[in-house]
């Protein structure tokens, strides 16, 4: 399982980093906004994308509707991981075909949860 | 009742016994039907009532005048913009540089001791099997040195480790000192903040209530806004992850 973390501050990424560690994924990379990560996702063969939303550059959302648009990208489950906690923008995230919505601060329980639920989703 | 008692002392400005004289000699000049008269005291009336409102207007243009050059001409106004908004800019980034470096010191911390209590306990499992062994009189007297050995150096591993998580511990400790600076800067902007805010409160005031009214805030929910405070609306903001996960949960997720 190779997992992409994106978000600019680096200290989020290596919390996500060792808390998918813990979870038993250690094949991860990462990226410091969507520019970066589009690139990476286009031709690194991801199974999965744990991205924040609010970044210079390219957004999380912006990425979320360039992977659901791109046709060898779009089943690719997305978790979104933000500190965006506005009612219309989780509906929104959920309409431009998010997997699951974190919002931060989390605790390791709660990713391990939201995490488990896609992966059980997508056997099932 | 407040714009009456306002528009009353505006129109009694110019209600001088000059031109209350003026208004009585009228009426008598209107009864005896001199049309001289009566266009004589209408035009002076008229100027009297003009005049006053140009120095009501003038006197209004200088307070305002004044009000923007006292403004202006205060050092403290001068000093927010050229020094304590830039000093507030540095001071917040340096918070961020701080707050940034503290967090991977304490990770840096946290992953070593993980490294190390995992390999005490990766060690101790090993043990497990062959102790069983030994409790049940199954192990060999070769395989007993061995074991014997090992848990020598386990003891001294675990003495080792111990000493390095201590110091990790001690390093984690440490990397909390930033919140004390940035604590003592954070306060700093807000002290300045709260100075801004009163000399724009002092600005909104000269200009009374000429400025146009507030528009309502469009919000577009595709742009990201970043944290909201805990106090946020609860009806518009999901304040846990349980609000999130019930939003997610009305659209069918």
């Amino acid at each position: 399982m190779k997992i992409l973390i994106v978000d600019d501050f680096s200290t989020m990424r290596r919390i996500v980093k060792n808390l998918l560690r813990d979870l038993g994924f250690n094949n991860t990379s990462e990226a410091d906004d969507g520019q970066t990560a589009l690139p990476m996702l286009k031709s690194g063969k991801f199974d999965f994308l744990v991205t924040d939303w609010n970044m210079p550059g390219m957004d999380g959302l912006t990425l979320l509707k360039e992977v659901r648009a791109d046709e060898n990208l779009k089943n690719m489950p997305v978790l979104m991981v933000t500190a965006e906690a506005k009612r219309e923008q989780i509906v929104i995230a959920a309409q431009a075909g998010v997997n699951g919505y974190v919002v931060k601060p989390f605790t390791a329980i709660t990713l391990k949860e939201k995490i488990n639920k896609i992966f059980e989703r997508l056997e099932g | 009742m407040s714009e009456n008692t306002t528009e009353n002392s505006q129109e009694s400005s110019y209600l001088t016994d000059e031109f209350l004289n003026r208004l009585k000699a009228l009426s008598e000049a209107l009864e005896s039907g001199n049309s001289g008269i009566i266009h004589g005291l209408i035009d002076e009336m008229t100027t009297l009532r003009e005049s006053t409102l140009y120095q009501e207007l003038g006197k209004i243009t200088r307070e305002i005048h004044e009000s923007i050059n006292a403004f202006s001409n205060d050092e403290k106004v001068a000093k927010l913009a050229t020094e304590s908004i830039p000093d507030a800019k540095e001071r917040l980034n340096f918070i961020v540089t701080k707050t940034d470096e503290a967090a991977h010191k304490t990770m840096e911390g946290a992953e070593a001791t993980m490294v190390l209590s995992d390999g005490l306990s990766d060690t101790a499992g090993s043990f497990r099997k062959r102790w069983e062994k030994f409790r049940n009189r199954q192990l060999s007297k070769e395989e007993f040195i061995n074991l014997n050995d090992e848990i020598d150096q386990f003891f001294d591993a675990i003495d080792d480790n111990s000493r390095k998580i201590n110091s990790k511990m001690t390093d984690i400790m440490l990397a909390q000192d930033y919140q004390d600076i940035t604590g003592q800067m954070i306060k700093q902007v807000i002290n300045m903040v709260q100075e801004i805010e009163d000399k724009m409160v002092r600005l909104v005031t000269i200009s009374g209530a000429r400025s146009a009214p507030i528009p309502e805030e469009i919000v577009d929910g595709e742009i990201a806004e970043g944290p909201q405070l805990p106090t946020a609306d609860k009806n518009k903001v999901a304040t846990s992850q349980g609000d999130v996960d019930d939003i997610l949960a009305s659209l069918g997720f």
